[in-house]
């Protein structure tokens, strides 16, 4: 029992007086990108349930564990490892973080680590590895040719990779170790299903080479622009000094990491010089068209406006233009579609958007030829494509499909019952710059008149019925208007002895002559007193005419004085007003 | 001698004038809508103007699918005579032509109801009207003063009235409906695409993209910038040479 202890205390005791060392260790802190990372765990004790910290920066192929015991100088020791392969996926500085171990219930700790990661480095391989006659340095390239290193933005460039190697080494597989990430590039890849191998002439010698890969990118934006390298690990056969016995040549296996070197293309911007306005990136070269699917339809009905564009260029990477159309033609959004192959010269093919349209409305309308403008490749020069202008004739739909589609108010289904008029055939023109009636002059008077007419014909009726009151007076006056009529002539030679009395004469006469209906000739006292009596005249007045007409005749010889004349004027008046009342 | 003179050219000039018209109108008839439009434009040139011709020119236009000058020319036609319903039929049928769909606010309130009614009548028309009235009264009033029975009086006396209540309204209306028009100046936009501005720079942000055909008022200006309100009552500001003024 006692010796058992020993045995365990003894056995403890070595335990317990080494150190548990547990260290992560890498060859070198700073790796191309292309290389390979060797990081290894090491440890003195045999401990459990190892962790390795997170590695998400890098692919991670192992563990290759490893035990080891020995005698060195007496001292025994052990060592543990764990072995990982660390490949970089990008660049950049990373911490390994401590991993942990457990031993006899304890956690221990390693140190951490700092990796930086570069580009990828051409890599300084061993050249003859194994024993093989010829290196692997001078007889294996990858390259990457590009087929322009000055393209516009959106011109498609190739990049094919080819691994050339010479006659007298054999490829048994190949590895990518990082995919190139095409940064600023549109890249589309082409499929090599299998590799054959060609001949081609490298460096001035013959060689062969097989394409490994086919990209084509379309530059996305202007400038210097990176091709991140391709790195690839190459398993190779070297032949190994003379054929053996059986004159079989020996070959070593060995592997080789290849890589291109970074590539810079220098991207040109597209010339701002005759840009046009509705430019929306296509560079190529493209056939435009847009086509309704009818012209003629019900309103209510749906029609398919297609806008296509075929060709050659860039054709996943833009946007066809929009049509725009009168509000009462509803549109939906269209339905992309694409039929594009890219073969290595550059996507070819076919997009289109596809647009349902419904006319709400009946009517004559047009859709505006559609611009499209795209960059000439071939001229390096703007070309702007326009479609034709369609017409659509929108018929009058059934009500029923109308009100389907939204709920139209009253009053347009009113309007559907109009048709568009037809122009008129008759005009009055008028000058545009004719002055306003409204507020005119010939306004106001014409809207003042009626009012001042009302005061006037006020005053003219008050008058009027003044006069109609007097009757007698009302008489008089007209008798004396017709005595004036009739001695008018008279009055005018008033001043003049002779005239006067025969006009004086004259006109008693045809006064006698209107009344009484006689001839001058048949004109003597008696007669012209019997008539007047017989007609109820006043016979004083009538004596007083017949002196007059008798006085007339001897005034025209006697003197007489101007108050005379005057007399007998008024006298004359008196008799024929008198005359005119008493007549019947 | 010089008046005559004058008077004979005027005469002639209309007669010319309504000449030209009759053509347009025979190759509107043709279908040559182009050669139509050159008549009706050259009597509008030579000053004279008349609904019809608006209204024709707007046909053409149509026709041709031209949205903004059709509109234009029918909104002309509809301020000359606005209450043709042919006139409104066929701007209504321009106005499906156009890109944008703005919609329009009604207006609500006594006020619209007053503008409503005002807008009845250009306002030359409202004062012939009072003028008319006018004389309506005069003749009323002769037969209120002169009739004889008591009836007819009293008959007489309330048209007397009524018309001039009428004269009062026409006056009033013929005045505010100058007013209104006089006040609110309105335009198309003539531009294919005019964006509307939130101020009057060209560097401004856009408020929303407007296309022909659209009837803006506008209410103040800067410069070459017009500041214009739209039917759903939004404003911002527009380039001058984007819009065409309907007076």
């Amino acid at each position: 029992m006692k010796r058992l202890f020993l045995i365990l205390f003894i056995f403890s005791h070595s335990i317990w007086a080494q150190q548990v060392k547990f260290e992560a260790s890498t060859d070198r802190t700073t790796y191309g990108q292309n290389e390979t990372i060797e990081l290894v765990f090491t440890m003195n004790v045999d401990a459990d349930n190892f962790e390795l910290p997170p590695l998400n920066d890098f692919r991670v192929q192992g563990p290759i564990i490893s035990l080891q015991e020995y005698n060195f100088n007496g001292r025994r020791g052990f060592e543990k490892s764990y072995k990982y392969y660390l490949i970089p996926k990008k660049q950049g500085v990373f911490a390994i973080k401590e991993s942990q171990i457990e031993f006899n219930g304890r956690l221990y700790k390693s140190n951490t680590l700092k990796i930086k990661i570069i580009k990828a480095v051409q890599q300084q391989n061993n050249p003859y590895q194994n024993g093989a006659v010829v290196s692997t340095d001078d007889n294996l390239y990858l390259i990457a040719e590009v087929s322009k290193t000055n393209p516009y933005v959106n011109e498609p460039i190739t990049v094919v990779y080819k691994l050339y190697f010479s006659y007298n080494i054999g490829i048994t597989n190949s590895r990518e170790l990082n995919k190139p990430k095409y940064n600023d590039f549109w890249s589309q890849n082409i499929e090599i299903k299998q590799p054959i191998a060609q001949q081609g002439i490298f460096k001035g010698q013959n060689y062969r080479y097989i394409i490994l890969k086919k990209t084509v990118l379309y530059p996305q934006k202007s400038g210097n622009l990176f091709l991140e390298p391709l790195s690839m690990d190459i398993e190779c056969q070297l032949p190994k000094g003379q054929p053996d016995f059986f004159g079989q040549v020996e070959v070593v296996n060995a592997s080789k990491r290849v890589s291109t070197g970074n590539k810079i293309i220098n991207v040109k911007p597209l010339p701002e010089n005759g840009k046009p306005k509705d430019f929306s990136g296509a560079v190529g070269m493209f056939a435009f068209e847009v086509t309704p699917s009818k012209t003629t339809l019900k309103s209510g009905e749906s029609l398919d406006l297609n806008i296509g564009v075929t060709g050659t260029g860039n054709l996943k990477l833009f946007t066809l233009p929009k049509p725009e159309l009168a509000s009462s033609l509803e549109m939906y959004d269209p339905q992309h579609n694409e039929n594009v192959t890219t073969p290595l010269s550059g996507m070819n093919g076919t997009i289109s958007d596809s647009y349902t349209i419904i006319p709400q409305e009946k009517g004559d309308f047009a859709i505006k030829p559609i611009l499209f403008s795209y960059f000439d490749l071939n001229s390096n020069t703007y070309k702007t494509i326009a479609s034709k202008e369609i017409h659509l004739n929108v018929l009058q739909g059934s009500e029923i499909a109308k009100s389907n589609v939204q709920n139209e108010t009253a009053k347009v289904v009113a309007n559907a019952k109009k048709t568009f008029a037809y122009i008129k055939q008759k005009t009055t023109l008028k000058s545009i710059e004719s002055d306003d009636f409204l507020g005119s002059n010939l306004f106001y008077g014409l809207m003042i008149l009626p009012f001042l007419t009302i005061p006037a014909l006020v005053i003219f009726r008050k008058r009027k019925e003044a006069e109609d009151a007097d009757v007698v007076g009302n008489k008089k006056k007209k008798s004396n208007a017709l005595a004036k009529k009739y001695l008018s002539e008279a009055k005018k030679q008033i001043n003049n002895k002779e005239p006067f009395y025969i006009a004086l004469e004259k006109a008693m006469h045809n006064f006698l002559k209107a009344k009484l209906n006689i001839e001058t000739s048949e004109m003597n006292k008696d007669k012209i007193t019997q008539l007047l009596l017989s007609r109820n005249a006043n016979p004083d007045t009538v004596s007083e005419f017949i002196v007059l007409t008798e006085s007339c005749e001897l005034a025209r010889y006697a003197p007489s004085t101007s108050t005379l004349i005057n007399k007998d004027y008024e006298k004359a008046v008196e008799i024929i007003s008198s005359l005119q009342k008493q007549l019947t | 001698m010089k008046k005559i003179i004058y008077l004979f050219l005027l005469i002639t000039q209309v007669f010319w004038a309504q000449e030209v018209f009759e053509k347009g109108n025979e190759y509107y008839q043709k279908g040559n809508f182009q050669l139509a439009i050159n008549n009706y434009e050259s009597v509008l040139a030579s000053g004279k103007q008349s609904a019809e011709v608006y209204f024709n020119l707007g046909n053409c236009y149509y026709k041709l699918h031209k949205v903004a000058p059709s509109i234009y020319n029918f909104e002309k036609a509809l301020q000359l005579n606005p209450n043709d319903t042919e006139i409104q039929t066929n701007l209504d049928f321009a106005k499906l032509m156009k890109v944008d769909d703005i919609k329009e606010i009604p207006q609500v309130g006594f006020g619209k109801l007053l503008q409503n009614f005002t807008s009845l009548y250009n306002y030359d028309a409202w004062a012939w009207l009072a003028v008319a009235l006018a004389f309506i009264f005069l003749m009323s009033f002769i037969g209120y003063y002169f009739s004889q029975s008591a009836l007819t009086k009293r008959i007489f006396f309330s048209v007397m009235f009524f018309i001039f209540i009428g004269i009062v309204i026409s006056i009033s209306s013929g005045i505010s409906e100058r007013n209104r028009i006089s006040t609110e100046k309105s335009a198309i936009i003539f531009a294919e695409k005019a964006s509307l501005k939130s101020e009057p720079k060209s560097t401004a942000t856009e408020k929303i993209l407007l296309h022909e055909g659209t009837k803006v008022f506008i209410l103040e200006s800067i410069a070459n910038w017009k500041k214009v309100q739209l039917t759903d009552e939004t404003t911002g500001w527009i380039e001058e040479n984007a819009i065409k003024e309907l007076n």
